[in-house]
């Protein structure tokens, strides 16, 4: 298997990520957390946080329904996901997050809806190229960690 | 580049905060920087651990968890009379800085932290410490 071209695969496929915005710098950050104690840091919390964001993702959705013109509530929940989206350089999604958030400041309920879908729009998009990556990652092998994009 | 924290012991860490994502990174940041840390999961634990005696060189506080807000943390361990314990408020809301300022906190840095940036922060404790 030529390892090499896999590795180039992942570096476009990751440049390309940031190109459309959909990670920031600190994305790399987290990357340049692995070691050889932690070879997988980085899919390891892209992992959590997917399993997390999908929890407030949920609890989001209930709290819409359950407590209507909640603002105080829903920006609450919106908070932890905007601050995970941070952490992990989720950048389309965390400007929904605060698209979402200036709504509820607004008291705008129909703003507070339309921008919530586009939360998880944003967060199905980013799953499916975040596995794409890291499946292609595990396919170069251990030393498969693509460098930083030219940004 | 990070430096690693070597030879002086390294410093007594606790970070409180109740998001598992943002928890997981910053102990790696501070593993990375050869800092092992003790975890709370919101503020009122955090206070618990002061109220056991435990002691802390530098305690990171997200701002909002549930039970207890960093803040509120903040204020309560001062108020223990912990004053020499650099207290250091991490939020990705920048209202953050007023809140954790005006409750006794030391520095705010915004979500997410930068390994340089907690580097610095760790040297300054090493450096306070081997001084005092």
């Amino acid at each position: 298997m030529d390892y090499s071209n896999l590795r180039r695969q992942a570096a476009s496929m990751k440049k390309s990520l940031f190109d459309q915005g959909y990670l920031d710098e600190q994305f790399c950050q987290v990357e340049d957390l692995q070691d050889e104690a932690s070879p997988n840091f980085a899919e390891e919390v892209i992992t959590l946080f997917f399993k997390d964001s999908a929890r407030l993702i949920s609890n989001i959705e209930q709290a819409l329904e359950k407590y209507p013109k909640d603002f105080n509530k829903w920006d609450a929940y919106m908070q932890q996901l905007k601050g995970s989206c941070s952490s992990i350089g989720a950048s389309r999604m965390k400007s929904e997050c605060m698209s979402f958030r200036e709504f509820c400041g607004q008291g705008n309920v129909e703003g507070c809806m339309k921008s919530f879908q586009k939360v998880k729009r944003e967060h199905g998009v980013l799953r499916q190229k975040l596995e794409a990556y890291f499946q292609l990652l595990r396919q170069a092998g251990p030393a498969g960690a693509a460098t930083r994009p030219g940004m | 580049m990070a430096s690693k924290n070597q030879g002086p012991a390294a410093p007594r860490a606790l970070v409180v905060e109740d998001i598992k994502v943002d928890l997981v990174v910053l102990l790696r940041m501070l593993r990375k920087l050869n800092c092992e840390a003790t975890v709370a999961h919101n503020g009122k634990e955090a206070v618990d651990l002061f109220l056991e005696g435990k002691t802390f060189d530098i305690v990171f506080f997200d701002k909002d968890m549930p039970v207890m807000t960093g803040p509120e943390a903040v204020t309560k361990i001062r108020a223990m009379g912990a004053s020499e314990v650099k207290m250091v408020g991490v939020s990705a809301d920048f209202g953050g800085l007023d809140a954790f300022m005006q409750a006794g906190a030391d520095v705010f840095v915004p979500k997410p932290m930068k390994l340089e940036t907690l580097d610095a922060m760790l040297q300054e404790v090493i450096d306070k410490n081997m001084s005092g």
